[in-house]
C-alpha cells in the first residue's frame, strides 16, 4: 500500500530527519530573538526563549513526577480491584 | 413565531422505528436520522419554542440562542460520524442507546428550565450506562452500574438544588447566576453540573467507564456528558472563580494520569479531564473571550476526541487489546488508523493548521489577556502533557516501538469505520486552517487571531521541545502493565473495607447474638414456657376449677332453700335484715 510505503520510507530516513529536527530546534529559539517585543506585559513575553525552558523542565519534571507518584503508591496490580 | 421541530424529536422516533426495519434500509436509516437533525439544526431560528405549562411553572423545550447552537450543531455533526463509525453494529439496542443519547443530550441543550433540563439529564444518564454494558464484558456490567450510582448521586444534588432554588426565587427558569448572588441551593445545582464535568473530585467515574464502554459506545460517550456539562455551566455559572482554578487543577491532573496510564482508551480518557478542564478554566474565567473559547474548544474537543477514541476503538476491535504494553508496530498493519489517530493527536496537541491550535489557544490567551499569568503556565503545562501522553507517547508504544511479543497480523478496520475517521479528521483540518469557520458560531464576537507570530513561537517551542525530551526520555516512558489508584478507591477498596468490617465485625457479633439467643435465649424461653403449663394447670385451672365447685356447692344450698313458700321467703329476709342491722350497728 502506498501509505504504508511512504511510512516505511520515512522510517529509512531516520537519521537525517533527526538532523532536521535539531535544526529545526534551533531556528525556532533564533526565531524568538527576532519576535517583537514592545507589546509584553508579563515576564512570560519578555523573557527571551521563555517556552523553551518552561517545555525542557515541564515536560522533565510531569515525567518524574508522575512516574515516581505512579511507582510511590498509586500503581497496583492489573487484578487489585479483582 | 416559525415552527421548529426540535432535532431530539428525530432521535427519539428514530429510535423507536428502527426495529421494523432490516437490512440495507436499516443502515441507511440510521444516517438518515443525524442528517435529518443536522437540517433541521440549520433551519433553526434564535428563539423560544415549545413553551408548556406544568403545575403552575413555566417550562420550556426550545431556547434556541448562540449558545445552545453552536453546540447543537457539533452534538448533531458527531452524531452522524459516531452512527457512521458504529453503522456495522448489528445489535438494534447499541444504536437506539446511542440515538436515546444524543437525543437526551440536545433536549438537555434546548431546555430553558431546570425541570426540562432534569428530565433530559436523566435520561442521559440512563440511556449512556447501556453504551458500557455494551462493552458486554464483566467489568463493564460492574462499571456500568458504578457509573450510574455516581450519575443519579449527581441528578440528586441537582433536584436537591433545584427544589431549594425554587423556594428561594420562586422560578425554575434557567438563567445565568452571578457569583456575589449564589448560596446552597446554587452551589448545589453547581455539584451536579460539575459531576457530569468531571471536576475533581468528582470526576472518577470517567477513567473507570469509559474504557470498559463498546469500542463504538466510547465514541459516543466522550463527546456528549461532559460538553452537556461545559455548556450547562456556561450557561449558569460563567465567572466563578472557583471553577477557574478547578478547571486548571483538572487539566494538570488529567495529564499526569494519562501520562502513566497503559490503555490506550484510559490514556484518553484521563485525557478527557485535561481537556475539559481548559473549558470549566475558560468558564471560570469569563471574559467574553474566555467563553467563546469554550465553546470553541467544545467543539473542536468533540471532533478530534472522538477521532482518538475511533483510532484507539479501531486498534481494540481489530487486535482485541488496546493496552500498550502489548501492542507495538502495528504501522505495517492499520496504516490509516495510525494516520488518522495521528491528525486527532497534533490537533489536541495543538499544533498549528489543526483544530486545537484555534480553541484551546483561546482560553490561554484570555488567561494572558486577564494578566492570569500562572493560570496560563499550568494550562500550557497541561499542553505539554497532552503532547507527550496522547501525541507522542500513544503513537510511539502503538504504532512503532518494539513489536508485541505474539505478532498482531491484523487489518485495517472495517470501511465504514476508516471513512468515520477520515471525515472527522478533515473537520479538524479544516477548522485549523480556517478558523473563521468555528468562530461565526461563538456566542460573542470573536476579535482574536490565532495565526500570530507570537502565538506560533510560543506553540512551536512548548510543541519541539516537549518532543526533545521525549526523545531523551522514552525509555523512563516504557508503558508498565499496572493499574493506578484514584478517588474511585474510596468507593470501591472503600466499600470493600467495609464489607470485610462486616465480615470481621458485624457478622461474628451477629453470629455470637444470635449463638447467646439459642442458649440462653430458648432455653430460657422452654423453661418460662414449661413454668407456665405448669402454673396454668395447677393454679389457674385449680382455681378455676375450685370456683366452679363453690358454684355448684353453693347452687345446692340456694336451691334447698327455693320452697316455693312466701311465708319462708319472707320469714328469711325479716331474718336477714335483722342480722344485717345488728351486724351495721
Amino acid at each position: 500500500m502506498n501509505v504504508l510505503k511512504i511510512i516505511e520510507y520515512l522510517i529509512a530516513k531516520a537519521a537525517p530527519l533527526k538532523t532536521a529536527f535539531f535544526v529545526f530546534l534551533g531556528a525556532l529559539v533564533l526565531f524568538d530573538l527576532f519576535l517583537p517585543r514592545e507589546h509584553a506585559h508579563y515576564f512570560v513575553d519578555k523573557i527571551y526563549a521563555f517556552w523553551t525552558f518552561f517545555a525542557l523542565a515541564g515536560c522533565f519534571l510531569l515525567i518524574k513526577i508522575s512516574k515516581g507518584i505512579a511507582h510511590l503508591f498509586l500503581s497496583k496490580d492489573e487484578d487489585y480491584y479483582g | 413565531m416559525d415552527s421548529w421541530i426540535h432535532p431530539a424529536l428525530f432521535f427519539f422516533v428514530g429510535a423507536l422505528l428502527l426495529p421494523l426495519l432490516r437490512g440495507k434500509a436499516k443502515k441507511g436509516f440510521i444516517l438518515l436520522i443525524p442528517v435529518a437533525a443536522i437540517v433541521s439544526v440549520a433551519f433553526a431560528r434564535y428563539g423560544t419554542y415549545g413553551v408548556y405549562h406544568f403545575l403552575g411553572m413555566e417550562g420550556v423545550f426550545g431556547r434556541v440562542d448562540k449558545l445552545s447552537m453552536v453546540f447543537a450543531w457539533v452534538f448533531v455533526i458527531m452524531a452522524f460520524l459516531g452512527a457512521l463509525y458504529a453503522l456495522h453494529r448489528e445489535e438494534d439496542g447499541h444504536h437506539i442507546a446511542g440515538f436515546f443519547y444524543v437525543g437526551s443530550a440536545l433536549g438537555a441543550l434546548f431546555a430553558g428550565d431546570y425541570l426540562t433540563l432534569f428530565i433530559f439529564w436523566e435520561v442521559m444518564a440512563f440511556s449512556s450506562v447501556f453504551l458500557i454494558w455494551y462493552g458486554k464484558k464483566e467489568k463493564s456490567i460492574a462499571a456500568g452500574f458504578r457509573y450510574l450510582l455516581f450519575h443519579v448521586f449527581g441528578g440528586l444534588l441537582f433536584l436537591a438544588g433545584m427544589m431549594l432554588y425554587y423556594q428561594k426565587t420562586g422560578s425554575l427558569a434557567f438563567n445565568s447566576i452571578l457569583s456575589a448572588n449564589a448560596s446552597l441551593p446554587e452551589y448545589l445545582i453547581l455539584a451536579g453540573f460539575a459531576l457530569n464535568a468531571a471536576v475533581l473530585p468528582l470526576h472518577a467515574w470517567l477513567p473507570d467507564a469509559y474504557p470498559e464502554a463498546s469500542v463504538e459506545g466510547a465514541v459516543f460517550l466522550c463527546a456528549f456528558t461532559t460538553k452537556t456539562a461545559v455548556y450547562v455551566l456556561a450557561r449558569g455559572f460563567s465567572g466563578f472563580e472557583i471553577l477557574a482554578i478547578m478547571g486548571t487543577a483538572m487539566t494538570v491532573f488529567g495529564v499526569c494520569y494519562a501520562v502513566i496510564e497503559n490503555d490506550i482508551r484510559r490514556v484518553l480518557a484521563y485525557h478527557i479531564i485535561s481537556q475539559v478542564g481548559y473549558m470549566v478554566a475558560g468558564i471560570g474565567i469569563g471574559t467574553a473571550m474566555a467563553v467563546n473559547g469554550a465553546a470553541a474548544h467544545a467543539f473542536a474537543h468533540i471532533l478530534y476526541k472522538a477521532l482518538l477514541f475511533m483510532g484507539a476503538g479501531s486498534v481494540l476491535y481489530m487486535t482485541g487489546t488496546a493496552k500498550m504494553s502489548r501492542l507495538g508496530g502495528l504501522y505495517k498493519y492499520m496504516p490509516l488508523t495510525m494516520i488518522f489517530y495521528i491528525v486527532g493527536a497534533v490537533s489536541i496537541s495543538g499544533f498549528p493548521l489543526f483544530s486545537g491550535f484555534v480553541s484551546k489557544s483561546m482560553i490561554v490567551s484570555a488567561a494572558h489577556h486577564e494578566g492570569r499569568i500562572w493560570l496560563m503556565s499550568w494550562l500550557n503545562l497541561a499542553g505539554i502533557g497532552t503532547f507527550l501522553s496522547v501525541g507522542l507517547k500513544v503513537t510511539y508504544f502503538a504504532f512503532f516501538g518494539k513489536e508485541a511479543a505474539e505478532p498482531l497480523q491484523v487489518k485495517e478496520p472495517p470501511l465504514n469505520m476508516l471513512w468515520a475517521m477520515g471525515l472527522t479528521a478533515l473537520l479538524c483540518f479544516i477548522i485549523g486552517v480556517f478558523p473563521q469557520t468555528l468562530y461565526v458560531l461563538l456566542p460573542f464576537p470573536v476579535e482574536y487571531h490565532p495565526y500570530n507570530l507570537a502565538h506560533l513561537s510560543e506553540a512551536m517551542q512548548i510543541l519541539s521541545f516537549t518532543g526533545l525530551v521525549f526523545y531523551l526520555m522514552v525509555k523512563k516512558l516504557s508503558p508498565e502493565a499496572k493499574l493506578n489508584l484514584d478517588v474511585d478507591w474510596f468507593y470501591r477498596r472503600g466499600t470493600l473495607l467495609f464489607m470485610k468490617f462486616d465480615e470481621k465485625v458485624i457478622a461474628p457479633f451477629d453470629t455470637l447474638w444470635g449463638e447467646l439467643y439459642r442458649t440462653l435465649g430458648l432455653r430460657a424461653l422452654f423453661k418460662n414456657a414449661e413454668l407456665s403449663y405448669t402454673f396454668d394447670q395447677k393454679a389457674i385451672d385449680g382455681v378455676v376449677d375450685g370456683t366452679a365447685y363453690s358454684v355448684m356447692d353453693f347452687g345446692s344450698v340456694v336451691k334447698k332453700m327455693q320452697t316455693g313458700r312466701i311465708q319462708t321467703y319472707i320469714g328469711l329476709s325479716l331474718f336477714l335484715f335483722f342480722a344485717i342491722l345488728w351486724l351495721v350497728l
